[in-house]
């Protein structure tokens, strides 16, 4: 194999010399008091998902852009991969993890994804339904406008986001209390047994579709 | 991608802060407040500092009032405030236009006003760099855009200075010598490079809006590719006021990402007691003439140039009119 080149241009590229030491810090995460060993320069992100282990958010473009590592603090939904670890000391922070807990049915914004196509391929999903959660707790009957703009930070190259408002739609309707006709759902079509062993939309809203760890 | 290592700071108080970045040396340290901006440069390594000083927890800087707004409040509180959309329905608007609901949960005033000027050759990973060859905002010595070594052209994008500046805004600069208050309309100078008048060891710590200003009409437009996260590919505000008879009383316009610093044209003096149709033509093309577009962005520079003059045109038709773009958010 030929030698690498290395980049041109007087590049800092990071030694474990020079990064500065781990400190704990205590995290309030989905309501429970977890103490973690990171560095300054970590982001959330990379708590939640490397130390931690709630792979659930996902880790798309890791720049601000995608909306996949959306996750709750303090009740609104920001970007993980743009807070800093050590900002979020003392604060409340919410994972997909924690919108129905291990155990637990489905929340309605997680059961209307499934349900309604809002989740197809499943690597956005967890930012859509935070995004989505934290609009219908402080709207709880938004224009389809406004649901437009509220997701309008999150990225979805699948679905090509119809079927999204729709979803946040009868999800709404069904925290509103309302009655909501239901669709067939994988579980229900008539497949040869085996075919498939987890209804697939449910498994991906719950945040257990993303990818491996980095 | 992993951030550049650095120590974090999180002093408690406005002078803690400032006591702090003294003992710390010259150009070694950054302010953060919501990251949003600084976090994604320090991904890619473009000028990262070995320490950074949260103002997260400073009290000084929170707070909104009808007088002032503390330049550490997030934008989205900002916009979604009862006094802001009272008051200033055009900086609720403008806010809306910043980036995305996520980021405007995260993002501060301070951060908005103070966001890195943008380049096409500038906010590239290290990897692109190495390939292309760097910048003199990033390593080099020689600017890509505009073949020299003297200006950096990277453009001013923020897109609520445009708006502030119209309201006549004021900033409140603090560091250890003192408090000072500078316009906003004042405060943009240099290149893409220097930027602005603050000093390294300055921090914004609020921004003052007069009495005047919630009796204008004033707006926002922007010019970008999608309707969310895009900055500016060229952003323009104006603010107004008629008298009785209609015709022209007061007359602000600014423009934002068609320069290394934004501008801002008071035509109130030139303009009084004229007839808005002729006015407003004639604001729309002086400051299309003003903006000086470079190459650095995605769109023409023509075309960015142009929509100066059509986005200005329509933004004071519509303030006359009284028409929002209806995307003031809800109490």
């Amino acid at each position: 194999m030929a030698e690498t080149q290395p980049l041109r241009g007087p590049f800092r590229v990071p030694s474990a010399a020079d990064r500065p030491p781990k400190q704990v810090v205590r995290l309030n995460v989905n309501g429970h008091a977890r103490e973690v060993a990171v560095r300054p320069s970590d982001v959330l992100l990379d708590t939640l998902r490397d130390d931690l282990g709630l792979t659930g958010t996902t880790r798309g473009c890791d720049m601000g852009t995608c909306g996949c590592c959306t996750v709750h603090v303090d009740g609104r939904p920001v970007l993980s991969c743009l807070t800093l670890t050590l900002l979020a000391e003392g604060a409340e922070i919410r994972t997909i993890e924690d919108v129905a807990p291990a155990g637990t049915d489905l929340h309605p914004v997680q059961r209307a994804f499934a349900q309604h196509g809002g989740s197809q391929c499943g690597f956005c999903t967890p930012g859509f339904i935070m995004t989505s959660v934290a609009l219908l707790a402080r709207r709880p009957d938004p224009s389809d406008e406004e649901i437009r703009r509220e997701i309008s930070g999150n990225m979805c190259r699948c679905t090509g986001y119809n079927k999204i408002v729709e979803s946040v739609r009868v999800a709404a309707a069904e925290l509103r209390g309302e009655e909501v006709a239901s669709v067939a759902s994988p579980g229900d079509l008539d497949v040869p047994r085996g075919a498939y062993d987890k209804p697939a939309g449910a498994y991906r809203s719950n945040g257990h579709g993303g990818g491996k760890s980095r | 991608m992993i951030l550049a290592p650095f120590t974090l700071h999180r002093p408690e108080s406005l002078a803690e802060a400032l006591s702090l970045a003294a003992k710390l040396p010259d150009g070694g340290y950054d302010w953060i407040g919501g990251g949003t901006d600084l976090l994604q440069n320090y991904k890619n390594r473009l000028n990262a500092k070995d320490h950074v000083i949260a103002l997260d927890r400073v009290p000084e800087m929170r707070g909104i009032s009808a007088e002032r707004i503390g330049a550490g409040e997030r934008l989205a509180v900002i916009s979604e405030s009862a006094v802001v959309r009272e008051r200033w329905p055009g900086l609720a608007e403008a806010i809306t236009h910043v980036a995305s609901p996520l980021i405007r949960n995260s993002g501060t005033l301070g951060g908005n006003l103070l966001v890195e000027t943008r380049c096409y050759y500038f906010n590239q990973t290290p990897f692109w760099r190495g390939t292309k060859g760097s910048c003199m905002k990033a390593e080099s010595d020689e600017c890509l855009v505009v073949p020299q070594k003297e200006i950096c052209y990277a453009a001013y994008s923020g897109d609520l200075a445009p708006i502030l500046g119209v309201l006549s805004a004021t900033l409140e600069l603090a560091s250890p010598a003192g408090t000072r208050e500078v316009r906003i309309d004042e405060f943009y100078a240099g290149d893409g490079i220097r930027k602005n008048v603050k000093r390294a060891d300055e921090i914004i710590v609020g921004v003052k809006v007069p009495a005047e200003a919630s009796t204008l009409r004033a707006g926002y437009r922007k010019l970008r590719h999608r309707d969310a996260l895009d900055y500016p590919e060229m952003g323009c505000a104006a603010a107004l006021r008629l008298d009785p008879s209609g015709r022209i009383e007061l007359l602000r316009a600014a423009t934002t990402a068609v320069d290394v610093v934004p501008h801002f044209l008071d035509f109130s003096e030139l303009m009084r007691g004229q007839e808005p149709d002729t006015a407003f033509a004639e604001v729309a093309a002086a400051m299309e003439e003003r903006a000086q577009p470079k190459k650095n962005t995605s769109m023409p520079v023509g075309y960015r140039k142009k929509m100066v003059r059509v986005y200005l045109g329509r933004l004071l038709d519509d303030l006359r009119a009284g028409r929002t773009e209806g995307r003031i958010p809800a109490a």
